[in-house]
């Protein structure tokens, strides 16, 4: 019997990925809390920095759009960590980055702190009072 | 001649590591058995064309005193 030159690559690659979930309790317009940001930056391959960043969506990316704060506490993380999206799914409402290996999959402070405060800008849209961290 | 490492280890899952991350960084967290409501639910809207097919879920981690209510960790393919 020959061996296949060609295998088919199968199984869980090393790629994880972890979604910061608020639940919503109850039924939200989808639409709503779609958002993902678009980056402003500067330098090139290891060197590049996030200067800037704009929320693509519809309501919640105006209230991100509008926390200034937020976005200065998203200048400070690395590139990749700052490809953050906002998804919701049924009766969830997913914050989750890039997949990283198994090496690299960890959070920081930084990074939490900026997952939070848009956790706490969806509480606010939902009509939950948001939780002083 | 004994080596220094211990011979016994406790594997880990994947939440349970991340759990860990998240107790360092002063986070009240708990990593939760496979199987709750959130593991039921789709994983992604399907609203960005490239959400993965097929995912693995490796469970849940419950957060208390924060905005975000748990943390799914999934693993690609």
């Amino acid at each position: 019997m020959t061996q296949d030159l060609n295998p088919v690559p199968w199984g869980s690659q090393d790629r994880f990925q972890a979604h910061f979930i608020v639940k919503t309790h109850h039924d939200v317009s989808e639409d709503d809390f779609l958002a993902r940001p678009k980056l402003e930056t500067k330098g090139y391959f290891a060197s590049k920095r996030v200067t800037g960043v704009r929320w693509i969506g519809y309501t919640l990316a105006d209230t991100l759009n509008s926390d200034a704060e937020l976005k200065n506490m998203m200048t400070r993380l690395s590139y990749e960590d700052a490809h953050i999206t906002v998804e919701p799914t049924k009766g969830n409402i997913r914050i989750y980055g890039k997949w990283k290996d198994s090496y690299n999959f960890a959070i920081t402070k930084e990074l939490f702190a900026v997952y939070d405060r848009i956790a706490s800008h969806i509480k606010r849209e939902l009509g939950s009072p948001p939780v002083q961290s | 001649m004994h080596d220094s490492e211990s011979d016994m280890f406790r594997p880990m899952n994947k939440n349970e590591e991340y759990c860990e991350s998240l107790k360092k960084i002063g986070i009240d967290a708990e990593a939760k058995p496979l199987d709750t409501d959130v593991e039921k639910e789709d994983y992604y809207s399907k609203y960005f064309a490239n959400s993965p097919a097929m995912v693995t879920n490796h469970g849940v981690i419950k957060l208390k005193g924060s905005n975000i209510d748990e943390v799914q960790i999934i693993q690609r393919g």
